[in-house]
């Protein structure tokens, strides 16, 4: 930090005393935020040259770097700024000859045009440092958000845990995958009918999939979701994972700046597939975990919220288009009844909103006296032409690498709208001869995947639990996804996001990764979801790792406490 | 020279490339809505079945505005390889069916890429393959793309795994770059013919749009050959985008271009790298034929080969298997970019853009095997791919018909413009039409924004047998011409184009 309050006042003292010709401050604060750039890089360059040796240096190192993207991203957007207001106030135009000249310019003349001027003269000294013209404001918004969002992920992603290469290593409990079945997915993945190269599966695709996996799609659905008549393969698009086929629909149901409906707190991936590329606002519905007369259930969503929240966004101007569920839910791991569904439905036909529901876990529910009710079951669908399911083998499979979601609509318009995000989201041929041959197996699911799948993810659970209620820590789920909704708002003095950000980061210098309610728009602070489909070594070092934060925690606010006392 | 698509709504390239999709916000809304619709009113009488009521009357529509835009350009787009889908050829089960000349994929080596393929080596399944994964590509990978390029690019220095993107096919790549280096209603130079799909690829996510640079058949002026490139033709299209109040942030070269066949050479690479460095554009160098030069004389030079670029920090190579390797069904696509913002910007948007790990991993064992691909791929493939092109070309030239072609990529561009009595758009569609009604499948000119009507792209690499009897079928359409000329305009004429490469 010293290093660049060193530097920082040399190119504004140098230019301070040419305020009165420029009229404006915003070259100068361009210059200076561009030397601030040099400087920042520079500071980098000297932190992570230094090639230590240790594991402990090395992902020091790599923390700056994560830093370092985020700074110099927000730098960019800065300067990106900052160039548009300087251009316009000196008048500056795109560096293009001028319309008079235009006819004079030959090929001959290139040599002279390239010797024109720098159209912004104070600045060609810093040619490297223009890096914010090489992306569009948007460009950069997309990459400071994601990199915002990730960049402990993608911590976690150079420095994993590994039982002998890498004990100090990140354990993730915030990303939710299912690791639970790696030895059987791995081993059917292996099987001779998976290998299959036919000159079909190398050639261009049906870009909403090949026909062979459709069919498949239709049929395991049918099975699966206990639909009342065959689903119909022409209903089906497949692409490469659920946030895409979100993506794309976001794409064909909305305008840029119309929203979506969203009961929170709810899956964070959501917010990106909305805003990354479609601009779609997702509106939260905020559910509360008080028990009141109205609100029987923590996070209970009614109706009566739905309708209230609609018709705040409309009285603020917005135009929504649409609801999102996710059932089961996620975070919370509620599953809705088919009646609270069906009154949902009939919410969204009453003010026509597309309803897309997200059933992605819907065959990882692990209490068996629990029954799951896909939309898809259900005899007559209010508004069926704008009912959109989503699905895919990420989590019921555990499969998340291998990028697959599919898309099931009565809507033929949406169908062929969504299509042509074929070209953008395909799945590879081979990897569709796969996933057509894993779904029609069902045998194997019926037989051994899912009761082992279901066995292990509950014994997962009862660890889990077990060890929350030990620690006295409130949390929901009790039944499906793989995942708890945990509450350490005993945690947070006082109870703020800041303060559960700081747990946040606590857990993850203690190299647990876990996700924090933030994310989720949670209304209240202190909320956390832990992911439990680990396998269980790893999950007792987390849950260690977990136990160890929260009792520093409690010691520091001990220690707090007693110097409050003493001062007084 | 750059045609507004609000003047010219001839052909569904034209369609979606501009403004339509563009700003569509709530303020706007009611314009673009009526804006759309009077587009469809003056497309209608040509498109009976394709597109449908919903479009006309926006308020039934379940769409967006931008996603009835997309649904029409899908429904329009396709309508030529939906036809061809419906009654494919099969030497046994559809001997009358269509033969395919017109998609850019090579069918000539599955043999060798089935047997690869098959090999124990690719079929390796482990725990890190199945999960969620680097965004940018598993690292095993990008090292094995970076050592690949450096060795077939030529480069100087050995590229960096840093500067890899992996992604799921070239479509994605100019689907997020458009979106990360322009805003929605900014447009990159694109010298026509051009691939056609592209249009659509850098519009329907980034509303961005492609100004033509048009160049011509004819040989004059400094020009040395037909379609040639040059700077002058940059410059005098750039400015005409200008005066258009279209902001052009990058320019898109294709080499080996798709359908020329062209190649440029080094030279003229730096000259145009040069010219996009002075208006401090972008320039996106889709090599995606790199490997697919059949005739060692052509002399092809990647751009990761030249001594010292321009302006690397806006220079970004694409890459994928889908053509060098005959996978288009595959979906691999890479970058290659030393700008870490825009490596790191896509990267963002890899999270739709992903790629099986399991499919990652083969990829990788594919391009580590240098010595199958050195001493049995692609000698084979090039021989392959020579034969095949001396029959079509030979075909041509028995049928006194003028074509280009430099030894590179898989077509042929064709001229039949002395079958075009009046030489209009209208009759290129006619006659493309009457190739598809006698069962061959070509694409014309129009598609990939070529200024002159009469121009085809003949996809040669295909089987032998399949050739002969395209090529047989074309001979018919051909002999027949004089005589279909004189009909009437067919009033179920309809206007699909090759979304293909």
């Amino acid at each position: 930090m010293s290093h660049w309050s060193d530097t920082l006042p040399v190119p504004s003292g140098q230019r301070r005393d040419q305020v009165p010709r420029d009229h404006s401050i915003y070259p100068q604060l361009l210059e200076i935020t561009l030397h601030l750039r040099q400087a920042m890089r520079e500071h980098f360059v000297q932190l992570t040259s230094r090639q230590g040796l240790s594991l402990e240096e090395r992902k020091h190192t790599q923390a700056i770097r994560e830093k370092e993207a985020l700074l110099s991203c927000l730098i960019c957007r800065m300067i990106n700024l900052l160039q548009s207001e300087a251009a316009s106030d000196l008048e500056l135009q795109v560096p293009l000859p001028s319309e008079d000249s235009r006819g004079d310019v030959r090929y001959g003349e290139r040599a002279q045009l390239s010797g024109q001027p720098d159209p912004v003269p104070q600045l060609s000294d810093c040619e490297a440092a223009f890096v914010s013209r090489d992306l569009s404001n948007r460009g950069i918004d997309i990459s400071v958000f994601y990199q915002s969002s990730f960049q402990d992920y993608n911590a976690y992603q150079k420095d994993k845990y590994h039982k002998d290469k890498n004990t100090l290593g990140f354990i993730n409990l915030g990303t939710s995958e299912n690791k639970l079945c790696m030895d059987l997915m791995t081993e059917r993945l292996q099987e001779r009918d998976m290998n299959c190269i036919e000159d079909a599966l190398l050639q261009y695709p049906d870009w909403r999939g090949q026909p062979f996996l459709r069919e498949e799609v239709a049929r395991f659905l049918t099975y699966y979701c206990r639909a009342p008549t065959q689903l119909d393969p022409e209903n089906v698009v497949v692409l490469n994972g659920c946030c895409s086929v979100f993506s794309a629909l976001a794409m064909v149901l909305c305008d840029p700046g119309e929203a979506f409906l969203v009961p929170a707190p709810f899956y964070g991936g959501f917010a990106f597939s909305s805003r990354l590329y479609a601009k779609v606002e997702l509106i939260p519905v905020y559910l509360e975990s008080e028990v009141t007369v109205t609100n029987t259930q923590p996070f209970q969503l009614t109706v009566d919220k739905l309708e209230e929240a609609l018709l705040e966004a409309r009285f603020e101007g917005k135009k929504v288009r649409g609801l999102v569920l996710i059932n089961p839910q996620n975070p919370v791991g509620d599953i809705y009844s088919p009646d609270s569904l069906m009154k949902y439905l009939e919410f969204a036909k009453r003010y026509n909103l597309h309803v897309i529901i997200d059933e992605i876990y819907m065959l990882s529910v692990f209490d068996e006296s629990i029954t799951f009710h896909s939309v898809l079951s259900m005899k007559s669908l209010p508004d069926r032409n704008r009912t959109h399911v989503i699905w895919g083998t990420s989590k019921d499979f555990g499969i998340s690498g291998f990028r697959f979601g599919a898309l099931y609509t009565h809507n033929k318009e949406v169908v062929s709208a969504v299509s042509a995000f074929g070209y953008l989201h395909s799945i590879s041929g081979i990897a569709q001869h796969k996933l057509c041959q894993l779904l029609q197996n069902t045998e194997w699911i019926d037989k051994v995947y899912l009761p082992t799948n279901c066995y292990r993810l509950r014994e997962a659970h009862k660890y889990i639990t077990a060890k929350l209620k030990a620690l006295e820590i409130p949390f929901h789920n009790s039944s499906s996804g793989l995942y708890v909704w945990i509450n350490l708002k005993k945690y947070l003095d006082p109870c703020t996001f800041e303060e559960e950000r700081l747990l946040y980061c606590r857990f993850l210098d203690n190299k647990l990764l876990l996700s924090r309610g933030k994310a989720y728009m949670c209304k209240e602070p202190g909320w956390f979801c832990l992911i439990f489909a680990d396998e269980l070594p790893r999950l007792k070092l987390a849950m260690r790792r977990f136990c160890d934060v929260l009792e520093e925690q409690k010691e520091a606010w001990i220690v707090k406490q007693l110097e409050d006392a003493m001062r007084e | 020279m750059f045609t507004l698509p609000q003047k010219d709504f001839s052909a569904p390239t034209t369609c979606l490339g501009p403004t339509c999709l563009q700003d569509l916000g709530s303020s706007h809304g009611d314009d673009l809505e009526g804006e759309c619709s009077r587009k469809l009113d003056q497309k209608l009488p040509e498109l009976p079945g394709v597109g449908d009521s919903a479009m006309l009357s926006p308020n039934t529509s379940y769409l967006s505005s931008r996603g009835r835009m997309i649904k029409w350009f899908w429904d329009s787009a396709e309508e030529g390889y939906r036809t061809y889908h419906m009654d494919e050829y099969d030497e046994n089960k559809n001997p009358s069916g269509i033969i395919n000349l017109g998609v850019s994929e090579n069918k000539l080596c599955f043999d060798l890429l089935s047997w690869r393929l098959s090999q124990s080596d690719m079929q390796r399944v482990e725990p890190s393959l199945l999960q969620y994964a680097d965004w940018r590509g598993h690292l095993f990978l990008r090292e094995e793309v970076a050592k690949f390029l450096s060795f077939y690019c030529k480069s100087p220095a050995p590229l960096r795994p840093e500067n890899v993107v992996v992604l799921n096919g070239g479509a994605s790549l100019f689907s997020a770059l458009a979106t990360v280096l322009c805003e929605a209603g900014e447009a990159f130079l694109i010298p026509t013919p051009y691939y056609g799909a592209i249009t659509q690829h850098v519009c329907l996510y980034g509303n961005v749009r492609l100004a033509c640079v048009y160049l011509d058949s004819e040989v004059t002026g400094l020009d040395t050959r037909p379609f040639q490139l040059t700077v002058e033709k940059l410059e005098m299209a750039l400015r005409e985008a200008h005066s258009e109040g279209v902001k052009v942030k990058g320019l898109i070269l294709i080499n080996p271009q798709n359908p020329l066949g062209d190649i440029y050479s080094p030279e003229e690479l730096q000259e145009y790298l040069v010219f996009a460095k002075r208006h401090k554009l972008h320039v996106i160098v889709d090599e995606v034929y790199m490997l697919s030069v059949f005739e060692e004389s052509a002399g092809y030079r990647s751009v990761l080969s030249l001594e010292r670029l321009p302006d690397p920090q806006r220079t970004h190579v694409m890459w994928a298997t889908s053509k060098d390797f005959g996978m288009s069904g595959l979906r691999f696509g890479t970058l290659y970019t030393e700008n870490q913002d825009v490596a790191t910007a896509v990267a963002s948007l890899c999270r739709y853009h992903g790629l099986s790990g399991l499919v990652q991993y083969q990829m990788a064992q594919l391009l580590r095997d240098r010595d199958w691909i050195n001493q049995v791929y692609l000698p084979e493939n090039h021989a392959r791919l020579k034969a095949a092109h001396t029959y079509v070309s030979e075909e041509l030239r028995a049928l006194g018909i003028p074509f280009l072609s430099r030894g590179a990529g898989f077509f042929i561009w064709v001229d039949l413009r002395k079958y075009l009595p009046k030489g209009t758009f209208e009759e290129e569609m006619l006659l493309w039409r009457r190739f598809l009604d006698n069962k061959v499948l070509l694409s014309f000119g129009k598609a990939f924004e070529c200024k002159e009507p009469g121009w085809f792209r003949f996809v040669f690499s295909d089987q032998a047998h399949r050739l002969c009897l395209g090529m047989q079928r074309v001979r018919q359409v051909l002999a027949g011409k004089s005589q279909v000329a004189e009909d009437p305009p067919s009033s179920q004429s309809q206007e699909p184009s090759d979304q293909r490469r």
